[in-house]
């Protein structure tokens, strides 16, 4: 008997509605967006889409990753700057990729408990914004005489003469750098993708797969119904995602050079690329949806958060949380629907599936008798995923419960799976139902 | 205390002067020894090459233990044993590499692991020859050899023990050969059904912890029934341990060990050493028990402490041991007496009294000595007292066995510590030689087998004796 509970639930959270900005690449048009302004934006476009009273919110839980250092909790002040009510509380999760996910599921929590009834979640990350640090070694230098009101013209003269330009004023650059293993997350997917024999061909294939799909949601209209358009300060107007490229090929994926090793086989084509934007769902207890005569789309059957040791492929993790939050819903593979999973490198996903369709995988690492079953590269993602559409971190969540809910509703599909990985090792999954 | 040569050794230069001048001067390779706690993947990084004779019969706990401990294994693509490798690689992301003429010339094996499990005539011995024979050269420094091979019992006939047997002369001289470049060897016997005990008891001879063993015979038996998987991290989680002679040396190195791996240390030495075991006991947030083992109330205070503060006790280290050296005509009836008494009288009479008080799946290791394996001029009466350990752990490790507890001894043989400072500087230069690693060892070498015998993943020896010599060339 597998040790995983399932879950029994009361008082049922549903999700109503989700908004999301169009996903740019980093340091374009919302380069003057900073993740509170992109935050607010999905925020404002998701209450402007769904007629409720401000003044049933109760509270906005909102994930991010690269978090603004003077105000760490984003969630308070997007608050604030949408004009909700000062009532309405604000909670900032931080937990690396599955951040977006990770919010909207403490909101869902929080509903099922009884503690609100309406909670609007979501996540952004303006990489546009990102702060770049001076080094410590200048503050500590220079701190204690600039703090200091006593400090003579004497002591600035001795700071000046102790500051070495090199080591303490140029900044660091900001990588997405592994603190416990010194690797860049590209490097820890390049070792995932050699161990595993993940090809070049194979990577490159599942990227074109992801640009296709995502070219053909934007040609159809598909995910209008999703995105708000934004009005950037330099007045521009936004509506579409940048990254997508539907022309694309494995021809012309195959000309890139390895992005993370020589003779590796991840490239830039095949990882997901540094983004801005935000996503935002409006979450309320069942009842009160009905009383307010809203429609539900789709409600969480289970979610399941691990996490894994970073020095042994870092990003397997949704292959335990995948099967951990299914085994949890009482479901098994062939009752999901959709299948939706994070593209934060196409080697990933495909090592992920791997490990995913592998009994003796599922014996030692995730407690179960079997694995789930084969998920192949072609089922996942069927409007793309983020090596298309990008990966605002915080936001990337918050895209795929949208997407997922509203795919639902759509086409009347029952059930969706989905997984994020994550830096240190961290990852989470859920499983969402149509209500 | 520090070894001059090692030191020497790593200088690059000193070492082609040294060696183009033709200097006979032995530069032993610096061992690699571990850090820190037992690790998830102790193998890790590790290329290791496996072979076998007739059906592998190791080869699922082989490839099990090998590939979660994180080794990469090279071998012949020999249909089924490969497939095993293969699909355990499959899960973890370590396939096995095909072991042909091209890889074979490339790589450099960290270890040699052999299956000799299905060994049944001395004709078989060429197998095991040839492997080694092939493969010998490529080994690493600081590698290790390891041969499988079935236990020397009833069960065998005499021509599969002959060749059975054979294996351990061959893994003896095998490390005579190996030990200047720190690599070592060492046989496994494995008792029938003694097979699920193996992975803890590879990680750990594979591994940089048992740096200072060399050329034994280590038997595993199935003696001592196990039930849960054993940890691989924290291997001592929840545990009581007590610490004789703990205040300095390897005592103290085995506390902070054992403490390292989630024990609760109780560190126990004469209250003249209260200074130094207190210290211990700060660092390693353990207990402190000033108490003369000699004293008629030892085994009194000791049980008050364990039954005042703890529900009873999990692993107990006899290492309070003392030398008073002298050639026997020589030797005075007090020198005599206080050997004798500190180390067996009153090591018997404390470990009797408190037997009763060790839990289920407890742990006895006592400390003997090669001294008392092969002898050692002016120490009959430390021989004495470190042989009568031997007698006792082989006898009361059998009475033992129906609560689960193990009891084994460990016998060090040149280890640099504050006793053997005291040798005369061309003695000891002598005896730190006088092994395959040509270096003595260090506490710590001791303190990592002890840690090892007191954990879960050590059930399957019991009653055995493990010399941590270095190889040394007396005695067997």
């Amino acid at each position: 008997m597998s040790k995983i509970k399932k879950n029994s639930k009361k008082t049922r959270a549903v999700i109503v509605g989700g908004i999301r900005t169009p996903f740019l690449r980093s340091f374009g048009d919302f380069i003057r967006l900073d993740t509170i302004a992109l935050g607010t934006i999905a925020v404002k476009g998701l209450l402007q889409k769904i007629p409720i009273n401000w003044k049933e919110i109760e509270g906005l839980v909102w994930g991010g990753v690269v978090i603004p250092s003077d105000t760490p909790n984003i969630a308070r002040e997007i608050v604030f700057d949408t004009g909700l009510p000062p009532s309405v509380d604000g909670l900032t999760v931080s937990r690396v990729c599955p951040s977006g996910l990770n919010a909207i599921t403490i909101a869902v929590s929080a509903i099922e408990r009884g503690d609100a009834d309406v909670m609007i979640a979501g996540g952004s990350d303006s990489l546009s914004n990102a702060e770049v640090h001076l080094p410590n070694s200048f503050v500590h230098k220079a701190a204690p005489v600039v703090l200091n009101s006593k400090s003579t013209v004497k002591d600035y003269f001795r700071l000046l003469k102790n500051i070495n330009f090199r080591k303490d004023i140029i900044p660091s650059r900001p990588s997405i750098r592994e603190r416990t293993t010194g690797e860049l997350m590209g490097e820890s997917a390049e070792k995932m993708a050699s161990r595993n024999n993940i090809t070049r061909e194979a990577q490159d294939k599942l990227a074109v797969q992801s640009h296709m799909r995502a070219a053909k949601a934007i040609e159809t209209g598909r995910f209008a119904m999703e995105i708000v358009p934004v009005d950037t300060p330099d007045g521009k107007r936004v509506q579409t995602d940048n990254i997508v490229r539907g022309d694309t090929s494995i021809e012309k994926m195959a000309k890139l050079k390895p992005a993370f090793a020589k003779n590796g086989t991840l490239t830039a084509a095949n990882s997901s690329a540094l983004t801005d934007g935000a996503s935002a769902v409006l979450i309320m207890n069942e009842e009160k949806a009905k009383s307010l005569g809203l429609e539900p789309l789709a409600a969480f059957r289970s979610w399941s958060y691990g996490a894994v040791d970073p020095n042994d492929q870092l990003l397997i993790g949704p292959a335990i949380t995948m099967p951990k939050a299914l085994e949890k819903a009482g479901m098994s593979l062939k009752d999901i629907d959709l299948i939706d999973i994070h593209e934060a490198f196409a080697a990933q996903v495909l090592c992920v599936l791997k490990m995913i369709e592998n009994d003796r995988f599922a014996q030692t690492r995730v407690g179960l008798k079997k694995a789930i079953g084969e998920i192949k590269p072609e089922s996942i993602n069927i409007h793309g995923g983020s090596i298309a559409l990008g990966h605002p971190f915080g936001a990337t969540g918050g895209r795929m419960v949208i997407t997922m809910a509203n795919e639902m509703k759509l086409t009347g599909k029952a059930s969706a799976l989905l997984g994020i990985c994550g830096a240190g090792g961290l990852s989470g999954s859920a499983v969402l139902e149509a209500v | 205390m520090s070894d001059f040569l090692i030191k020497l050794g790593k200088n690059s230069a000193a070492r082609e002067i040294i060696k183009k001048m033709g200097i006979p001067l032995s530069m032993p390779q610096e061992l690699k020894r571990a850090k820190g706690p037992w690790e998830e993947r102790p193998l890790g990084d590790m290329s290791i090459i496996a072979g076998h004779i007739g059906k592998a019969k190791l080869a699922n706990v082989l490839a099990d233990s090998l590939i979660e401990s994180g080794a990469t294994i090279y071998l012949k693509e020999e249909e089924e044993t490969f497939q095993i490798y293969n699909e355990v690689g499959k899960s973890c992301g370590r396939f096995p590499e095909k072991l042909n003429d091209e890889s074979g010339k490339k790589i450099k094996p960290d270890a040699l692991v052999f299956d000799a499990m299905d060994i049944k005539t001395p004709e078989d011995l060429n197998i095991i020859y040839e492997f080694f024979h092939n493969n010998i050269r490529k080994l690493n420094i600081c590698g290790r050899c390891i041969i499988l091979a079935p236990s020397i019992s009833k069960d065998l006939d005499p021509i599969k023990a002959a060749s059975s047997r054979a294996l351990e002369g061959f893994i003896k001289s095998l490390g005579r050969e190996i030990g200047r470049n720190g690599s070592t060897s060492q046989i496994i016997y494995v008792e029938k059904g003694a097979e699920k005990r193996l992975d803890p008891i590879l990680r750990f001879f594979l591994s940089p912890r048992s740096a200072y063993i060399s050329g034994q015979a280590i038997n595993v038996n199935a003696k001592i029934p196990v039930d849960n998987e054993f940890p691989n991290t924290r291997i001592l989680e929840g545990k009581i341990a007590l610490v004789t002679g703990a205040a300095r040396g390897i005592g103290a190195s085995t506390a902070k060990t054992l403490a390292l791996e989630g024990a609760h240390v109780i560190c126990m030495d004469r209250p003249a050493e209260n200074e130094a075991a207190g210290k211990l006991v700060d660092e390693i947030s353990g207990s402190l028990l000033l108490c003369d083992i000699t004293d008629k109330d030892a085994s009194r205070t000791i049980i008050d402490k364990i039954q005042n503060n703890f529900k009873g006790i999990d692993i107990i280290i006899h290492n309070a041991g003392i030398t008073r050296d002298k050639t026997l005509a020589k030797m005075d009836s007090d020198r005599w007496n206080q050997t004798l008494n500190v180390n067996l009288n009153s090591l018997i009479r404390v470990n009797e009294e408190l037997i009763p008080f060790i839990r289920k799946n407890g742990r006895i290791v006592c400390l003997s000595s090669v001294s008392g394996i092969a002898g050692n001029m002016g120490q009959t009466n430390y021989s004495a007292s470190k042989a009568g350990i031997i007698g006792y752990i082989k006898i009361l490790s059998e009475s033992l066995i129906e609560k689960s507890i193990t009891v084994n001894a460990v016998a060090p043989g040149f280890i640099e510590t504050q006793m053997t400072a005291q040798i005369p500087f061309i003695t000891r230069e002598f005896a730190r030689r006088f092994c395959n690693l040509s270096q003595g060892g260090l506490p710590e070498d001791i303190a990592q087998t002890l840690t090892f015998l007191s954990s879960p993943g050590a059930a399957g020896i019991t009653g055995e004796v493990i010399r941590i010599c270095g190889g040394n060339f007396v005695g067997a």
